[in-house]
Parts: C-alpha cells; structure tokens; sequence
C-alpha cells in the first residue's frame, strides 16, 4: 500500500464532485457532489493520519463526519421547502437573489 | 499484495460509483450510486487501520445521511418530465473536466513530489479507545463546538420546513 494511491484517488474523487457541482442542474446531485467533495477530503486527513501515525487527522475527519450530517439536514430541509414552493428542483428556478430577475 | 487489491477493487466501485452518482438523470440511481461510493469510502479507512472511523461512516455517512436523501427522493417523488432539462450533459461534463484540469494536474505533481511511507503500528491504533482519548483532550473545543452547530442545524431544519410562506420562481 501507498500512501501517494490513496492522496491520487481523494484527488479524482474531489475532481468528480467539483464536475457534478459545475455541470448539473438537479438539486439532489448538487447536494451530493458536496458530500462527495467533503469525504474525499476526510479521506486525505485519515491517510495523513496514518502517515504520521498519529490520531489528529483522524479525529478531524470524525468530526466533519457530523458536519456533514448537519449538512444534510439543513440541505435536504431547504430542497424540500423549494419544491413544495415551485415544484421544481432545477437549479437554474431559483433566481430571487439574482440580480437578473428583473430583466428576463 | 492482498491489501493492494483490496485497495483496487475499492477505488473502482469508488470511483465508478461516483461518476454514476454525477451522470445518472433519476435522482434515485444517483443516491444508489452514491451509497455505493460511500460503503467504499468506508472500506477505505478500515484499509487505513481507522476501524472506529470505519464503523462511524457506516453509521452516520450510510446509515443516516444517504438513506434519508433517499427517503427524500423517494417521498418528493419527481415525475420524471419535471426533472430538470440536463440535455447539455456531456458538454457541460467535458467543459468542466478542462476547466479543473490544471488543478487537478498541480495537486497530482505535487503528490508525485512528495516522499509518504506507511509505518507499521500495532493493532490498538485507530480504536475507539485512543480515538477517544485523543478526542476529549487535545480536540473537546472542537467537539463541543461541532456539538452546537449540530443543535443550529437541528433547528434550523425544523424552522425552514416549517415555513409557510411562497418563494416566487420565475
């Protein structure tokens, strides 16, 4: 086992997520390309972790589990208010912060 | 040896159940991809030697956060002509993929450069025991903290889908 193998996938996994954050347009896989994105990283913090044999990295990662778990729920809560609201979960519908709006 | 395949054969579903999670057009297939690549990920620390954190992603990552965004999926229940119109797909994928590829290229370099060894460690390390231990003296501020912010989020997610008043869509 390599330490450079586990940093080289935590990379293209990363890339993966920053790839369905920029090209889709569904909520959902949105929500979970950033889930994604954040588990990749735990992922360099546990093999860091290893590296140095130490329990730091570790315990980081631990904790942006429950970060992620926050995420969840204020993320899930927030698409099902705009769908009840708009019936859509396109992300290109949610333009009232925008300052656009006015011109189309 | 047998590390190392395990390792392989982990990175594949990883990866290929991450670019699933990114290509499918039904969200349901996406959220199935992605607790694939989430059970992988946990596959991988338990290859690192974290076996609490193994047993903490099965829990919270699988367990609760993927299995309610599919329940979510499932009880929102979009008709699959409501689903937002992807069409440009494959050339918004592509346009992407190069615009992150210098990035990625840097980071990979930079990886190459580097000279990272695995040390052996005996079998307590990574038990919920110096987890812990670890945990409660040198990172209780940080816990304490992720401790409110779970409480914020708590509330805060009870508030927004309390909410009764109209969001205006174009």
């Amino acid at each position: 086992m390599n330490p450079d193998n586990f940093l080289y996938l935590s990379i293209i996994l990363f890339a993966i997520g920053l790839i369905g954050i920029i090209s889709r347009k569904n909520l959902f896989v949105i929500y979970m390309s950033i889930e994604l994105m954040l588990s990749s990283v735990n992922l360099v913090l546990a093999t860091f972790s290893r590296v140095h044999s130490e329990h730091d990295g570790a315990v980081i990662a631990l904790l942006m589990i429950a970060v992620i778990a926050a995420e969840a729920a204020i993320f899930l809560a927030l698409i099902v208010y705009l769908y009840k609201n708009t019936k859509t979960i396109d992300s290109e519908a949610f333009t009232q912060l925008s300052h656009k709006r006015g011109a189309k | 040896m047998l590390e190392n395949s395990i390792f392989f054969i982990l990175a594949l579903f990883l990866v290929g159940g991450s670019i699933g999670m990114i290509s499918f057009r039904q969200s349901v297939f996406s959220a199935i991809s992605f607790l694939l690549a989430m059970i992988a990920m946990s596959g991988m620390f338990a290859l690192l030697h974290f076996s609490f954190l193994f047993l903490a992603q099965i829990l919270v990552s699988v367990g609760a956060v993927v299995v309610m965004s599919l329940l979510i999926i499932v009880s929102v229940n979009i008709k699959s002509e409501n689903l937002p119109n992807d069409k440009l797909t494959l050339k918004r994928f592509t346009l992407s993929a190069i615009l992150i590829s210098p990035i990625v290229a840097l980071l990979f370099y930079a990886i190459n450069k580097t000279d990272l060894m695995f040390k052996e460690v005996n079998e307590e390390f990574g038990s919920l025991k110096l987890m812990g231990v670890d945990l409660f003296s040198n990172w209780a501020l940080a816990f304490e903290i992720i401790s409110i912010l779970l409480l914020v989020a708590l509330v805060g997610g009870i508030v927004i889908s309390k909410r009764s008043s109209n969001y205006e869509s174009r």
